[in-house]
């Protein structure tokens, strides 16, 4: 039952979390962190497109999943649903892991509602 | 195990809410339309120390904004909108917020762009009807037109122009969505005034032979289908090696003119719809262009909007590539790859300088040249926004922003877009704020951004525009610290 709630909790976030976050300012960290800033190199290259900004697009938002890094990675080398998978001879382990380093980094930025 | 199955029951979470097939469209022009469009600058969000306001409104179809020497802006009013609605074309002198008409055009819009130089307007004659033209304006009014016969009564229309290095640099919209005439452009309109019009290359092609069978949209066969090739007209078949021979001017490319008119050259080529040209800091032509749709008979699906940095004699991929990437990796979920249609490349083709989002349709561009406004060098985008479902389908509206794209690493940022939990037209947000930017143009002194605001159109279900006269709005953006 409690696993139950904890679930429902998850969709709930999920349904009605916003994935909208501030423009400009809030990711000024990033730039100074060269791992973070090959993680935007990477989601700019390869994640943007589907998810702008993070947000719904012709793929669904990623600011507001409450998904674990290791779930994150395993999306992206075998792909879901119309999302193609991504394998290690285009996003190399290194740059995968800034990318969730830095989609984390996305989801804690200042909301916008 | 009790870990293991609560990460299961989170990946089903996931998967139901990732799961593409089954989710409807949520385009931001499935919306109602509001009685009357009102405007509050406080409904827009902006960086923090930014400020928004209106300079205009009750605009008619507005697409670009420009300067004369002295920093007043003069709006152009297209005089056309998809859903095959004809206005009159205007250029408008904005004083105080009241427009003074300077001239009208013909009934051959949609004029696309406006340049200002050396005490003349140059216009963008977009050519739905008669072809594309470039037109000389005096500031009285006086019209010469320099081009015309150029490539703009199918899907896309001339477009641009910017001037540089003394000549007029423009843009030619593809004929069609990715090659191939078919019954999604008997649906736009064009095919019924045009029906032997199709896509011509600028150099000499090699065919493979592909042929793709549709509908009788003419209901020239009684109903049977037909069988048509890349850069033919509609029903005509191609065959592997056949040759179609390129010539100016063509489509999807950009060409330019001396100042005087004249010669017309090639720049470059293998382009779908170059829409927003500017010229960076540093000199070079950035191009951004318009993505294919979901639609007609050969659908691409999953590819962004690119901005482009142009190199003089390249071939930059449309209709095999897309991104710079092979066709065949934009396959529609559940459909079969696209093929290639060109049995030869013309060249190798570039990489992107920024891809952005999927059915954005990223317009106007200019560039930052202030360290007083900020971001000085980096280029900033209107993005119209999505007109799902005719062009595919979205889980949410795509576009309806400004964003700003640093062209050293490709990255794509938030400038200007409405408040609200979810991105999207004020029409469907219901708020007061932007509705379909569609360019943007700093003012000669490079401490204000202008944006050009269409107005509301609407997607029917099936796919139709509904656009809605009189809603284009004129907003200006300035940094609060440089008022």
């Amino acid at each position: 039952m409690k696993q139950m709630m904890i679930v429902a909790g998850m969709a709930l976030c999920i349904a009605c979390g916003s994935a909208r976050r501030m423009p400009e300012g809030d990711m000024q960290g990033a730039r100074e962190n060269a791992s973070l800033e090959n993680g935007r190199h990477q989601y700019m290259k390869y994640c943007q497109k589907c998810h702008p900004m993070g947000e719904e697009g012709l793929g669904p938002a990623l600011n507001n999943k409450p998904t674990p890094g290791f779930v994150e990675k395993f999306q992206v080398r075998h792909g879901l649903g119309a999302m193609p998978a991504f394998k290690k001879d285009v996003i190399s382990k290194k740059d995968l892991g800034d990318l969730i380093k830095y989609l984390h980094t996305r989801k804690k930025a200042k909301r916008l509602s | 195990m009790r870990n293991y199955s609560m990460l299961l029951q989170l990946l089903l979470v996931i998967v139901l809410t990732a799961c593409y097939s089954s989710r409807r469209s949520k385009g931001g022009g499935q919306t109602n339309v509001p009685a009357i469009r009102e405007t509050s600058p406080a409904d827009i969000v902006l960086p923090e120390g930014y400020t928004a306001e209106v300079v205009a409104s009750g605009l008619n179809f507005p697409t670009a904004v420009c300067f004369n020497d002295e920093g007043v802006p003069y709006v152009i009013e297209a005089g056309y909108s998809y859903g095959e609605v004809f206005t009159v074309p205007r250029l408008l002198k904005i004083v105080n917020g009241e427009t003074q008409e300077v001239m009208k055009g013909n009934e051959n819009g949609p004029w696309t762009g406006i340049a200002w130089h050396k005490g003349n307007f140059y216009i963008a004659e977009g050519g739905q009807k008669e072809g594309g033209k470039i037109l000389k304006v005096t500031p009285e009014g006086k019209q010469t037109v320099l081009v015309d016969g150029l490539p703009g009564n199918g899907d896309h229309h001339l477009n641009g122009p910017v001037v540089m290095n003394d000549h007029i640099y423009f843009g030619t919209g593809s004929v069609t969505n990715s090659g191939v005439v078919g019954p999604d452009n008997a649906d736009f309109g064009w095919l019924h005034r045009f029906p032997r019009l199709h896509d011509i290359p600028c150099q000499d092609i090699t065919l493979a032979g592909v042929n793709y069978e549709a509908a009788d949209a003419l209901n020239k066969k009684g109903g049977a289908q037909t069988v048509t090739g890349a850069y033919l007209p509609f029903d005509s078949a191609s065959t592997e090696g056949m040759v179609i021979k390129g010539k100016l001017p063509c489509s999807g490319a950009i060409l330019r003119v001396p100042l005087q008119g004249k010669e017309l050259q090639l720049v470059a080529w293998g382009l779908r719809n170059p829409y927003g040209l500017a010229e960076s800091p540093d000199g070079k032509l950035y191009v951004t262009e318009n993505g294919p749709d979901v639609r007609g008979s050969r659908p691409i699906w999953g590819t962004g909007d690119v901005l482009w940095e142009i190199n003089e004699g390249s071939w930059y991929g449309w209709p095999d590539f897309m991104e710079g990437k092979p066709v065949a990796l934009f396959k529609r979920p559940g459909g079969a790859k696209p093929q290639k249609v060109l049995q030869t490349q013309p060249g190798e083709v570039p990489k992107p300088v920024a891809t952005l989002a999927v059915h954005s349709s990223s317009n106007g561009i200019d560039f930052s040249t202030s360290e007083t406004f900020g971001w000085k060098g980096e280029a900033f985008i209107a993005q119209f926004g999505d007109m799902a479902p005719g062009v595919g389908k979205v889980l949410s509206p795509v576009g309806f922003r400004v964003v700003r794209v640093n062209v050293n690493s490709g990255s794509v940022e938030d400038f200007m877009s409405n408040r609200g939990k979810k991105t999207g037209p004020a029409s469907w947000l219901g708020t007061k704020g932007l509705e379909r930017p569609v360019s943007v143009q700093f003012d000669p002194s490079g401490k204000s951004l202008y944006v050009v605001d269409f107005g509301i159109l609407q997607m029917t279900g099936d796919g139709q525009s509904k656009p809605v006269k009189n809603t284009g709005v004129l907003w200006k953006i300035t940094k609060k610290s440089s008022l």
